[in-house]
């Protein structure tokens, strides 16, 4: 039962959106988050998810690849992202919800450019 | 009196001059969503109308079909939604007029056309027509058989033959294929569709169910963003969804 609560409880607080037609959040711990900073591998503009591909160093500066969900396309476009948002080589700092069962991959909540300014509108979806 | 009422109405729909247009795509009211896809933008109550999703507590259930839910949520640790990583391509009605998925309504002289991005899609024929004959045999689908009607500015519809809605997406009320959905929706404001959705289903409930439903223009979106779901890169690994790796 306390994984229902804890579903029940993120519908009545924030809502499920898109992705819980398709699948659970329950993977994400959204209390648990992260930054990481890397190139961009790829940018998937995909249903029913986006994905970046993000190369990352690790303490001894070899390269990882991290995978990092998002919204489908929709939702995106609705937050001022477009599909060149986004490039390859592009550098970006992405703030993730971690998965429970650990490992190099995640939720995106805050994707940051070189620049240090968040990516896509902020002020967009704010309805 | 009563055909000359009925013929005046039924004007309003045959004069295509006369039918309101509701351009524009359209959010459930507190549903936008983040680009996580799950938390809901500044919203405090985003939830879809309780009586559409499983989770509801103050849906009239009859004992059987609580029995049932009771079940549903102890088997899947109370996260009705896994398993269908692989299934669900939408939300399929009646979740999708309550969905986080933006809509677009298309109105034509014949029918009215709802959909998403996830090509969830009802053909809501207003010409006059009945449901199918009940004796050719029809199953149930995932979106049903729906006829409408307009009351001046008010659209009527009427929809029967909805497959049991929870087999298609976890989280839905597990009406009966046997449910009646009647649903009034009518543009109250340039930015704002009001309506009402009353669900019968003597099979899984002890009275029948009434919804608000509200939608608003949204301000973000001048397309619906449309495509298959060709990059499902979500799996199970018996207790939570997993990210498979990139094909490329």
């Amino acid at each position: 039962m306390k994984m229902w609560r804890l579903i029940a409880c993120s519908i009545a607080i924030g809502g499920m959106g898109s992705a819980v037609a398709h699948h659970s959040p329950a993977m994400f711990d959204f209390q648990k988050q992260a930054t990481v900073t890397g190139t961009v591998r790829i940018f998937q503009w995909t249903n029913p998810h986006s994905y970046i591909q993000l190369l990352v160093k690790d303490d001894k500066g070899r390269e990882e690849e991290w995978s990092f969900e998002m919204a489908a396309p929709m939702y995106l476009y609705s937050h001022g992202w477009r599909p060149n948002t986004i490039k390859p080589g592009d550098t970006v700092t992405i703030t993730y919800a971690t998965l429970r069962r650990g490992g190099k991959a995640g939720l995106t909540l805050k994707v940051v450019g070189a620049d240090g300014k968040p990516l896509g509108s902020p002020s967009a979806g704010a309805r | 009196m009563v055909v000359i009422a009925a013929a005046t109405l039924l004007c309003a729909c045959a004069d295509p001059q006369r039918l309101p247009e509701w351009n524009g795509v359209w959010v459930t009211e507190g549903r936008a969503v983040n680009i996580d896809g799950f938390t809901t933008v500044g919203a405090t109550d985003g939830a879809a109308p309780p009586a559409l999703a499983v989770f509801s507590t103050t849906t009239p259930w009859n004992d059987v079909t609580r029995a049932k839910i009771d079940a549903l949520m102890k088997a899947t640790n109370g996260d009705p939604a896994r398993g269908f990583e692989h299934g669900a391509a939408g939300w399929g009605y009646p979740l999708m007029m309550a969905g986080a998925a933006p809509l677009q309504f298309a109105i034509t002289k014949n029918a009215v056309l709802v959909f998403n991005a996830y090509r969830d899609l009802r053909v809501i024929y207003t010409d006059g027509r009945s449901h199918m004959p009940a004796e050719e045999g029809w199953p149930p689908t995932t979106w049903g058989d729906a006829i409408g009607h307009w009351e001046g500015d008010t659209l009527v519809i009427d929809t029967i033959g909805v497959r049991d809605p929870s087999q298609y997406v976890g989280i839905a009320a597990p009406f009966s294929e046997k449910a009646h959905y009647t649903e009034r929706l009518r543009q109250v404001s340039p930015d704002r569709i009001e309506g009402e959705m009353t669900i019968e289903d003597p099979q899984t409930l002890t009275r029948p169910v009434h919804l608000k439903l509200a939608y608003v223009r949204s301000r973000e979106l001048n397309r619906i963003v449309l495509d298959t779901f060709t990059n499902n890169r979500s799996g199970f690994d018996g207790e939570f969804s997993t990210i498979e790796p990139p094909r490329q």
